[in-house]
């Protein structure tokens, strides 16, 4: 069953890199690799799709896990309130964002996982990856779309439209672009984290578990707002993995808020810089573990 | 005689002891990852307990008290080795399971037991000290309450195991044994009092939730520890053993009569 997606990618990457290597031309290229990216991304879809019934069952799950964690705060923000001033449709707003992001990043990068990536490079997979004439990242990712994951993405949406009318956000053509920044920061950010732990995996070998505290953790506290953590958390969680400027910052603006000192409204425009920042250091540190990649034996 | 039968599941119990003490790049990164989360959820607890001595029955301690136990149990509970059971009953390897001399089920609960033990003192253990070194929780300091504790902890470990076996006792009748899980499990983590404790929850479902085996695996421990009700906790906990003991042992005896193995 799970290795499916990956014989469907396979065969699409044997037809793929026949189509890339008839061009010859460097604009003939460039047409054959997004059709290779695109008969890879169709192939995986195709066989997600092969069982509907699992398909729909797994979905409902990667939505049914946001949703209960987010009745869980729900209930817990009732009993007390609020947490900080804010109140509970307010901090969903924050969770709605997260889910939705995370959601979206984690359907195209959820095989860059640790273990994954760790199995693919002592199975050798990944050896045949790189005999591919397409970027080994571009192969990963378009060969394993898992759309199943985007039930985290609707419930989060879901969440987003519910808490947002509840905490009485207007829905302006500038707030929905305020919220669709969040949502390509969070995937932006969430995904360059994956991208640096496959890429830290190519040293480990071993799955390491520990970028799962920066991925899923940073995830967690995100959801919250970030007066809540002391100077040291915060300042790793804006500046150095910039979650917060890419869901607490926008959030502050889309429910009028003015947040504390040095992390406040006004560092909209920060985002997609520190969304831009995480990527490029991600794809800086997978170019290097490719370059110093040497398979691991057999 | 008797104690040649139960020296098999000694046996059994030291090699699953072992067979977790591998995992020692797992176990660093657990802990780490233990240690983040509890920073985050003392971090969120900390502001909602400021200025309210007490809401719903907990204290302060109390609350500290099951961040840092909830952390501790999460590996034990969640255990990374779910689907193991599933994999072999799918491949095959179960069958021999099935002409080794002693019971099976009590065998794979041995061999369980095992590794649960290794995951209580290699990352509860540590995790609960420091914890209790550096923030005020509210832990039993006398022999008998730490006895307590630990048989609590120690049988939420095997409730765990039985509802793992369950839940991999689906690869007997579907190759999809995960799809029930996967609908299934966010309801009991939440329901179970992973997200938040089940004392904040509504009156009618918290006495819905605590009256479920669900309460033996986390806030049973839990009381416990606090010293709340400890007896009831206890109680609960032996009856949700036997019954989920006795129903999935059943249900492994009749699932083994349908195990089909492919030849090869």
């Amino acid at each position: 069953m799970e290795a499916e997606p990956s014989r469907a990618a396979a065969t699409a990457g044997a037809r793929v890199g026949r189509a890339v290597a008839a061009g010859a031309h460097a604009r003939v290229r460039t047409g054959a690799t997004v059709r290779a990216y695109g008969a890879l991304t169709m192939a995986s879809l195709r066989s997600s799709v092969q069982r509907p019934a699992t398909l729909v069952v797994r979905g409902i799950g990667s939505a049914l896990v946001a949703l209960c964690e987010a009745v869980g705060v729900v209930l817990l923000v009732d009993r007390f309130g609020s947490i900080a001033g804010w109140r509970t449709p307010e901090i969903i707003v924050l969770a709605g964002l997260v889910f939705t992001g995370q959601g979206l990043a984690q359907a195209v990068g959820n095989r860059l996982r640790p273990d994954d990536v760790s199995l693919m490079i002592r199975k050798g997979t990944f050896d045949q990856v790189l005999t591919r004439p397409i970027s080994p990242l571009g192969f990963v990712i378009t060969g394993y779309v898992e759309i199943r994951l985007l039930g985290r993405f609707v419930a989060g949406a879901g969440l987003l439209a519910w808490a947002g009318r509840a905490a009485g956000i207007a829905w302006t053509p500038a707030h929905l672009a305020v919220a669709a920044l969040a949502i390509a920061c969070c995937a932006v950010v969430v995904f360059a984290v994956l991208v640096l732990g496959a890429a830290l995996t190519f040293s480990t070998l071993q799955g390491s578990e520990a970028i799962n505290v920066v991925l899923d953790g940073g995830a967690y506290l995100t959801g919250y707002p970030m007066e809540l953590y002391g100077s040291v958390l915060r300042a790793l969680f804006t500046w150095v993995f910039p979650f917060a400027l890419a869901v607490y910052v926008p959030a502050l603006t889309l429910l009028g808020r003015t947040g504390p000192r040095g992390l406040g409204a006004s560092l909209l425009w920060v985002a997609p810089l520190g969304s831009a920042w995480l990527a490029a250091v991600a794809w800086l540190a997978w170019r290097r573990a490719i370059r110093h990649y040497v398979g691991a034996g057999s | 005689m008797l104690w040649c039968s139960v020296r098999i599941y000694l046996v059994l119990l030291r090699a699953g002891f072992r067979r977790q003490a591998v995992y020692r790049l797992a176990l660093m990164s657990g802990l780490v990852t233990n240690a983040f989360f509890g920073v985050i959820r003392t971090s969120v607890f900390s502001a909602l307990y400021r200025n309210r001595p007490e809401v719903a029955g907990l204290a302060r301690a109390d609350i500290l008290t099951y961040i840092w136990l909830l952390e501790g149990m999460f590996g034990v509970i969640w255990a990374t080795w779910i689907w193991e059971f599933a994999e072999s009953v799918r491949s095959g390897d179960f069958a021999v399971e099935l002409l080794r001399p002693g019971d099976p089920y009590l065998r794979l609960a041995a061999f369980d037991l095992g590794r649960s033990l290794n995951v209580l003192l290699t990352r509860l253990a540590p995790v609960l000290v420091v914890a209790a070194a550096l923030l005020p929780l509210r832990l039993p300091t006398s022999p008998g309450g730490i006895a307590a504790l630990a048989a609590s902890l120690v049988m939420a470990s095997v409730i765990a195991f039985q509802l793992r076996l369950l839940f991999g006792m689906a690869a007997f009748w579907t190759p999809d044994y995960k799809a029930g899980h996967s609908l299934i499990v966010p309801v009991l983590y939440l329901a179970s009092g992973f997200v938040i404790p089940t004392d904040y929850f509504p009156a009618a479902l918290r006495v819905v939730v605590e009256a479920s085996p669900l309460f033996a695996l986390m806030m049973a421990p839990v009381r416990v520890a606090v010293g709340q009700s400890v007896t009831t906790a206890l109680a609960s906990q032996m009856l949700w053993l036997a019954v989920l003991g006795a129903g999935s042992r059943a249900l492994l005896a009749l699932a083994s009569r349908r195990l089909v193995v492919h030849g090869g």
